[in-house]
């Protein structure tokens, strides 16, 4: 009994299915200071939104009465806040930290050493990603207590708690796999991170959308619910089981209203777990066999994996490349302009296919835009305004996105490779080398802006959108580039690595778009100003596409006359001056900051070189 | 053309390089030499002003590297101890994004880049990318870089480190091709032999300090060793010591296997005298010639084999 107990134990060990991987990370990790420092601080973070929020629901009335009253309230909203904020930056740092795992190894050329002694691949894999989440585990963890603790406010039950960490966990355990899988056949971590996101937002976002639209009319849900076995119900139970962002808004709202009526749409989060994790081990058992095969490779003198399909299609490209070269120089590409702007710009957004694939994701992009407009124009809401906020706060928010990661990893990226002393050692200035890397990070991303610039200006031609919209975005198309790029770049030439540049620069948007806007606002109204929260709201990129897209759209569109446009922030009312020159301040002072973080930059530039 | 003053570089508590001179000059290979983590490498990233130094100063042509950097930078060709690759570059586009980064016109790169393509005997490899290249191959690509701005000094650290024996002895003749071009070459290498065939001076840095600088022949009485010579003689080798013992520039005379080792006394070498002495007593001299101290003898007596 005793022995096959302990044979039962062995088998499960974690740290024997793991490997030693897991065991040298963890004592790596224990030696970094940087990961106490971030725990401490978020724990910190917490205690003081805990404490803004207390106050601001409860203490801010004199009556005992009131404030027994409020603090059910108050508990709901603090649990439900620090839940959304980790259901998000969960996922991201899992995406990050493991965007380089497994391409590390493969350039350090550790994982043909791995694979020579008895670890399996299985064992690598596991390993790095147990290693890298558990740290998101322990940040997880240590809210417990907190939000454990918000439980003597009331209104907040015990499942809540425990199911929004189990869907926030399992999230970020996928994205983790996805970002790892992605990590084998890529070796940039910005390439890495940009297709992950995309393959989640493909996922999780754009295949329901059109599911959405094409087996459900809008105006048939009410009718839906009525009846257990509709396409609609099937439609909504699945969205809740197989999408994570579904299962939290919907574990949520039943928080936030106990009292909605769930009839048929009955949600049970354990079966979405269960499914995200067989999803994410059926990635780990696929990233197990690459690893394999790229280990291999490696070990026979071949770094790069490529599906055998794509080998030989490439051998055949090449036999008839060197056929070429034997009569002229082949494909060589001329030096033109800036030299950092021509070998930054150089490569196509997306890789291979010789330009190609980036052809195809462009024409995809765009074949995607024109059949969601057939879906509301079919829908009939094709000039509604929610309509074109959805696109533009779509694409302001995956240009945030391209700029914080191709900004930051710019510099870093060459520290990986080894070539940033080489560059510093030519005669290029400091500012040289500055402005060509920001200006191909403007350029590469300027693709996103130009899609948007397309929507927005197809619909001013068709009347649906004032032209005043085109000012007012290009304000903030301006700051937000000027801005994520400067910042992007000093965050890169003050880390070495890039998954840290790239963590540092969200954390940045992060603190400036969302924790300062919460926090602020909540002390706005313990202190009764809650001006203070509604302006730095304001600062946020997407909040301004809403508000600047609402207004110029608003049922109106081109044929309103500017002095009757109105745009509606929370509950200001401002004409289409006092928002042209809110929008000018903002950009000034975002501009400011911009130019400080690129001085600040050059001024690093070549320290920590090596 | 390089000159190193009173430098010194600190890590925290740690001083990679305390109180630095060397002086090299023009048209000179200097051979630098030391064991890991001796600051061989610091003092070559100050000079191509990589690093700042903590205290001292270092001039390249006159000029100080802390405060024209930029000037510095182009008169200074630098190949580190790694081989840092553009993945995604071709060898010619790679050598002219650098032809370009050192603001050569772009009529003519082309030439230019040809040119050192050919001195490097990398033509054929022109539209291969940069990482698919040998170790062998991407040495000499990094040396082509180097070259790319016609620099007055060459700063090579390590430059064949991990290369098979073919490819060390082609850079070495590139190396010797370069020296006649009048470059000025400070290496650093740990294949001592190597540095012994094509340098003038070398200089042996330990802890962070010079313990030696100066040409190879200075580093025998540097090290108070005596000139010695082997001497071989057909037969009678009792009566060649016999004569050999009397003379009085000699010190010492032994027989070591099949030949006698012969110690000058005062340090200077009377080769013709013993050669004479032997003649006349009509002893048959099969070899006479000096022996040398190697490299690698000096280097492990001067060194204590301390690492930082």
């Amino acid at each position: 009994m005793s022995a096959s107990l302990s044979s039962i134990r062995y088998i499960l060990n974690p740290v024997r299915l793991s490997g030693p991987l897991l065991d040298k990370e963890l004592r790596v990790s224990s030696r970094r200071k940087r990961n106490y420092v971030l725990r401490f601080v978020y724990l910190i973070l917490l205690t003081a939104f805990i404490v803004v929020v207390w106050r601001s629901e409860v203490m801010s009335q004199a009556s005992t009465t009131f404030q027994k009253s409020r603090m059910a309230v108050a508990g709901r909203i603090i649990v439900s806040t620090i839940v959304m904020f980790q259901f998000a930056v969960t996922q991201l740092l899992a995406i990050i930290m493991l965007s380089t795992a497994i391409s590390d190894e493969i350039y350090n050329k550790t994982l043909g050493l791995l694979m020579t002694t008895p670890i399996s691949g299985f064992q690598i894999v596991l390993g790095k990603i147990s290693s890298k989440l558990l740290q998101i585990v322990l940040l997880l963890a240590i809210s417990l207590p907190l939000l454990a603790a918000l439980r003597v406010f009331g209104g907040v039950p015990w499942d809540y708690v425990l199911s929004s960490f189990c869907i926030t966990l399992t999230a970020a355990i996928f994205a983790g796999t996805l970002s790892l899988l992605f990590s084998i056949s890529n070796r940039r971590a910005y390439v890495v991170i940009i297709k992950t996101v995309v393959s989640i937002g493909f996922l999780f976002g754009l295949v329901p959308a059109m599911l959405a639209a094409l087996l459900l009319a809008p105006m048939r849900y009410a009718s839906s619910v009525m009846n257990p076995f509709s396409t609609s119900l099937i439609f909504w139970h699945g969205l809740s089981h197989m999408s994570p962002y579904y299962a939290i808004s919907r574990n949520t709202a039943a928080l936030m209203s106990p009292g909605l009526p769930g009839g048929a749409f009955a949600f049970y989060w354990p079966l979405h777990c269960a499914f995200m994790l067989i999803v994410s081990a059926l990635l780990i058992a696929i990233s197990a066999c690459f690893v394999r095969k790229v280990a291999l490779r490696q070990a026979t003198g071949q770094i790069e994996y490529a599906p055998r399909h794509k080998r030989l299609r490439r051998k055949a490209a090449f036999a008839e490349k060197t056929a070429i070269d034997a009569q002229s120089q082949g494909v060589i590409r001329r030096v033109k302009g800036w030299p950092v702007l021509w070998k930054d710009t150089r490569a196509p957004l997306i890789r291979g296919g010789e330009g190609k694939n980036s052809i195809i994701g462009l024409q995809l992009t765009v074949a995607s835009m024109l059949l969601t407009y057939a879906m509301w124009a079919k829908a009939g809401c094709l000039n509604a305004d929610f309509t074109h906020v959805i696109y533009t706060v779509l694409f302001v928010s995956i240009a945030v996105i391209f700029h914080i990661v191709l900004s930051a990893s710019s510099i870093t990226s060459e520290k990986e490779s080894r070539s940033w002393p080489i560059l510093l050692a030519t005669s290029l200035g400091g500012w040289q080398i500055l402005a060509g890397k920001a200006i191909a990070v403007a350029r590469r991303c300027s693709v996103v802006w130009l899609l948007m610039a397309g929507h927005i200006v197809l619909f001013v031609l068709v009347g649906y959108i004032h032209p005043i919209v085109i000012v007012h975005l290009l304000m903030l198309v301006v700051w937000v580039t000027v801005f994520l790029t400067s910042s992007g770049l000093y965050f890169s030439s003050l880390c070495r690595r890039t998954t840290w540049a790239v963590v540092s620069t969200f954390g940045l948007a992060i603190a400036l778009w969302i924790i300062a806007p919460v926090v602020l606002s909540l002390v706005g109204v313990a202190s009764h100003n809650e001006k203070i929260g509604r302006t730095c709201m304001f600062a946020n990129p997407a909040m301004q596409a809403r508000v600047v897209v609402s207004g110029a759209v608003a049922g109106y569109g081109r044929h309103m006359r500017l002095s009757r446009m109105r745009f509606d922030w929370i509950t200001e009312h401002h004409d289409v001056w006092s928002i042209t020159v809110v929008l000018a301040i903002t950009m000034l002072i975002y501009l400011t900051f911009g130019m400080l973080f690129a001085w600040r930059a050059r001024r690093r530039l070549r320290r920590n070189v090596f | 053309m390089i000159r190193i003053e009173n430098l010194t570089k600190d890590y925290g508590d740690l001083t990679a390089v305390e109180n630095l001179n060397l002086t090299i000059k023009q048209g000179d290979i200097f051979g630098f030499i030391g064991p890991n983590g001796a600051g061989k490498t610091t003092t070559m990233r100050i000079l191509v002003t990589l690093l700042e130094p903590t205290r001292g100063t270092a001039f390249i042509d006159g000029l100080d590297v802390t405060r024209h950097g930029k000037k510095v930078r182009r008169l200074v060709g630098y190949m580190p101890d790694f081989m840092g690759v553009y993945d995604d570059l071709k060898v010619f586009e790679y050598l002219e994004f650098f032809a370009a980064a050192f603001g050569i016109e772009r009529q003519k790169r082309k030439s230019i880049v040809d040119g050192v393509l050919e001195l490097t005997d990398l033509t054929s490899k022109q539209s291969v990318t940069v990482d698919s290249l040998s170790r062998g191959m991407q040495q000499r690509l990094g040396l082509a870089r180097v070259l790319i701005h016609d620099p007055k000094v060459l700063i090579l650290d390590e430059p064949a480190s991990g290369l098979d024996p073919r490819a060390r002895i082609e850079i070495r003749e590139l190396l010797r091709e370069l020296r006649r071009m009048g470059k000025t070459i400070m290496i650093s290498s740990h294949i001592l032999s190597e540095l012994e065939e094509i340098c003038d001076h070398v200089g042996i840095i330990e802890h962070g300090q010079m313990v030696f600088s100066g040409r190879l022949d200075e580093i025998r009485p540097h090290l108070g060793i005596q000139s010695k010579v082997r001497v071989k003689v057909a037969e009678n080798r009792d009566t060649a010591v016999e004569l050999l013992s009397a003379l009085p520039s000699i010190s010492k005379v032994e027989i070591v296997a099949d030949y006698i080792s012969v110690t000058f006394a005062d340090g200077k070498e009377c080769n013709g005298l013993i050669a004479r002495t032997l003649v006349n007593a009509d002893l048959d001299v099969v070899f006479l010639q000096p022996e040398q101290l190697k490299l690698d003898d000096a280097f492990l007596q001067l060194t204590k084999g301390i690492v930082h």
